[in-house]
């Protein structure tokens, strides 16, 4: 079979989990992002939207999205995690599917988010890593150098957070931090890979600016299901020029001013 | 005279105050908060003293603050009555304490007994103590500027605790905002609600929604109705939380225009037409916001009915210059629902247009640009009438992108440097031109775009 047969043969299906509560920060455009990269590649994809107490067989889909949301929210959607949800997305995780988990949906992988007082809240446990509650709130632009295995690209990307993620031992980081903050402000660690979890604290939102990260998604999607994955190379020009813009003024520690 | 006010505290303060606020205009600059600084260098608290015994309407909110306030300044000028009020700009402490401290003697004691304030959602309890105000109006609450409140929530707690502070002050607030209406639940003020009893536009609410969930119990909403964003007649089917009726309303939206709207309102009972000059329904609210606010300060209705319909855009906001033959209309967009609005305006008037948007990130409009992602530039891209669109601002790479993921073709957008650059290839293009700003690249346009087309500074407007 030639390529381009093989190439056009090629779908992937997208679901955004919890569209409803888990979408701020402009995280939907990281939805918009991989459907576009795909089309403009010939490679057809569906986005599917899965909300609260919707039943849906989450083994048909590709790639997860799960964005962050206000914490008033997030406790409505706990609820319907512990309702069979949690093993759904364990099993898909297990399966190698790709996942990209931003900021409280990250936090919500792993096994609880502890508060100032003592609190703890149980999260999925789908992952091996915590979170407490900080004083400070980590905010800003920042950027992190991705280790090899997701790529290895630089992202720049907004992160907005009080909470500090610490790492199981068997658990990577998404990479190391080169400005900013990142999962706890202290290891200069930044997100998490496990299997092919990408979870990360950046808004921005995180795809558009960063294509070489947005393209290492698609190929780990398309590598599991058809065990190749030679991906077009596009122009980028915008996506080039906005991330050199913040990278250089993250790198430098200067914002555009008062 | 309380005691911690000493009388040479007070007279140096005046004096630091004007002083400051006179060197500046000299020199030529606009700037607010140095005035305020140095009032409140030598004396902390002098808002309270130079207020005293004013009756002050305080106006916050997300969206509508600015044009709500010019619509109760311009009813109380027809009425003959002199009234204090800040800048848009100028609405934390330090801004709204310049206005107060540069307009009292130099004993103290204000000049004017009437104020409208604008202030600012995060600053509202700072402020309120010391203003004492006879009504506080809320808006709206959207999301906005996340990085400097954090989340809506954030907002409508700050808020909370502003009103607390104030338990004799009349709220007046937006019966179709499920979270504003909630600020006049079980508190001691006597609160009147105003809202539009009819629905409006597709009856269905995007994807992004800003107040999707009961605020006490976590359940959707329903809507009996919507009227704009998250706005509407909404109920929680669980715990039984729902608009209020409000006293003030909408019973019949006769024409919104691109010019001005008429609308059928009932005025506690008594049905009157009202005409609003300025273009699109969220200015039927803060029409609304603002017919109520005059009316529970004690003020007659029938010279803010009259002014209403002779209100044009103030600064910035929709605000029409024309340069070289070319028509610029400045729209000030913040935050996604505004963007939504400002857009759905631009689109619907059936001509060919340039459309610009700019974007900078300084400290005044937020670190965090990520909202232009959730507003829905996707329209702008479907118009056949868009035909070119110029991007400027610290953060125009990201608004270029923004738009070509909107689906707006590449060639169709020019990234330019400065805000000259900008106004003459739009006047080069010759088209009617709309500009979204947000707040700081507006100010640094209008400054441009003031003194190309004879327009006066901004300070300079409410001499
Ligand atoms: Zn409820």
């Amino acid at each position: 079979m030639s390529e381009d047969v093989l190439k056009n043969s090629q779908s992937l299906k997208i679901c955004h989990l919890y569209p409803e509560v888990l979408n701020l920060y402009g995280d939907r455009g990281n939805i918009k992002c991989l459907s576009q990269r795909l089309a403009w590649r010939g490679i057809d994809c569906t986005v599917d939207q899965c909300h609260l107490g919707e039943k849906k067989d989450l083994s048909q889909y590709d790639i997860f999205f799960i964005g962050g949301g206000q914490d008033f929210e997030q406790e409505v959607l706990l609820a319907d995690l512990k309702s069979g949800k949690g093993d759904e997305i364990k099993s898909a995780i297990a399966d190698g599917k790709v996942f990209l988990c931003i900021c409280g949906g990250y936090q919500m992988m792993g096994h609880y988010y502890e508060t100032h007082d003592g609190v703890k809240c149980e999260f999925l446990g789908a992952v091996d890593f915590y979170t407490k509650g900080g004083d400070t709130r980590m905010i800003g632009n920042y950027a992190f150098e991705c280790g090899v295995e997701s790529g290895g690209s630089t992202i720049v990307g907004f992160e907005n957070h009080s909470g500090k993620t610490y790492l199981g031992k068997d658990v990577s980081p998404l990479g190391t931090v080169l400005a900013g903050f990142g999962n706890n402000g202290e290891d200069h660690t930044e997100g998490i890979r496990y299997k092919n979890v990408f979870g990360t604290y950046s808004h921005g939102p995180v795809l558009p600016k960063n294509p070489a990260f947005a393209d290492t998604l698609i190929k780990t999607a398309l590598e599991r299901k058809y065990g190749s994955s030679l991906l077009e190379p596009l122009s980028d020009k915008f996506e080039k020029a906005a991330h050199e813009k913040i990278l250089q003024q993250v790198l430098s520690h200067t914002t555009s001013g008062d | 005279m309380h005691k911690k006010h000493s009388k040479i505290r007070i007279f140096l303060s005046v004096a630091a105050c004007r002083f400051t606020r006179f060197a500046l205009r000299v020199l030529h600059r606009g700037g607010t908060t140095l005035p305020g600084r140095s009032a409140m260098f030598f004396d902390k608290t002098i808002l309270e003293v130079v207020s005293r015994d004013m009756e002050i309407i305080v106006v916050t909110g997300t969206n509508g603050k600015t044009t709500t306030c010019s619509m109760l300044r311009h009813a109380l000028a027809s009425a003959k009555i002199n009234v204090l009020s800040n800048l848009s700009g100028a609405n934390l402490l330090t801004g709204i304490t310049a206005e107060f401290t540069a307009n009292a003697s130099l004993l103290g004691h204000p000049k004017k007994h009437y104020a409208i304030v604008e202030c600012d959602e995060g600053a509202l309890r700072k402020v309120v103590p010391y203003l004492n105000p006879k009504c506080i109006v809320v808006t709206n609450l959207f999301r906005d500027q996340l990085d400097r409140y954090g989340e809506v929530m954030h907002t409508h707690d700050v808020i909370a605790k502003g009103i607390k502070l104030v338990p004799k002050t009349k709220l007046v607030l937006n019966a179709d905002d499920s979270l504003t209406a909630s600020l006049g639940e079980n508190v001691p003020n006597p609160v009147e609600y105003y809202g539009i009893n009819v629905p409006y536009g597709k009856q269905e609410m995007g994807e992004i929604s800003d107040a999707k969930y009961c605020i006490h119990c976590g359940t959707e909403y329903k809507y009996n109705y919507h009227t704009y964003a998250h706005l509407g007649d909404f109920y929680c089917p669980k715990c039984g939380y729902k608009r209020q009726t409000p006293s003030i309303a909408v019973t019949a939206i006769d024409k919104i225009g691109a010019h001005g709207s008429v609308v059928t309102s009932s005025i506690n009972g008594k049905e009157t037409s009202l005409h609003v000059g300025l273009p699109a329904l969220y200015n039927v609210y803060n029409a609304l916001a603002a017919v109520t606010a005059f009316d529970a300060a004690g003020f007659n209705k029938k010279y803010i009915l009259r002014s209403l319909s002779q209100e044009t855009s103030s600064f910035g906001r929709m605000e029409t210059f024309n340069y070289k033959n070319t028509d610029m209309q400045m729209i000030l967009v913040k935050n996604p629902a505004g963007c939504n609005q400002s857009i759905s305006y631009m689109t619907s008037l059936g001509e060919d247009y340039t459309g610009v948007f700019c974007l900078n990130d300084k400290t005044a409009d937020g670190h965090d640009i990520s909202w232009i992602w959730d507003a829905d530039h996707e329209f702008v891209a479907e118009d056949p009438h868009c035909k070119h669109i110029f991007v400027w601002g610290t953060r125009s790479e990201d608004m270029q992108l923004r738009l070509k993921y909107a689906g707006v073709p590449e060639e169709m957008i020019t990234r330019v440097e400065t805000p000259q650059e900008l106004i003459d290839a739009c006047a080069d293009a010759g088209r009617p031109t709309f500009i979204l700003p947000n707040y700081t690249s507006m100010i640094e346009l209008r400054a441009v775009l003031g003194e190309a087309t004879g327009k006066k500074e901004f300070w300079k407007e409410q001499a």
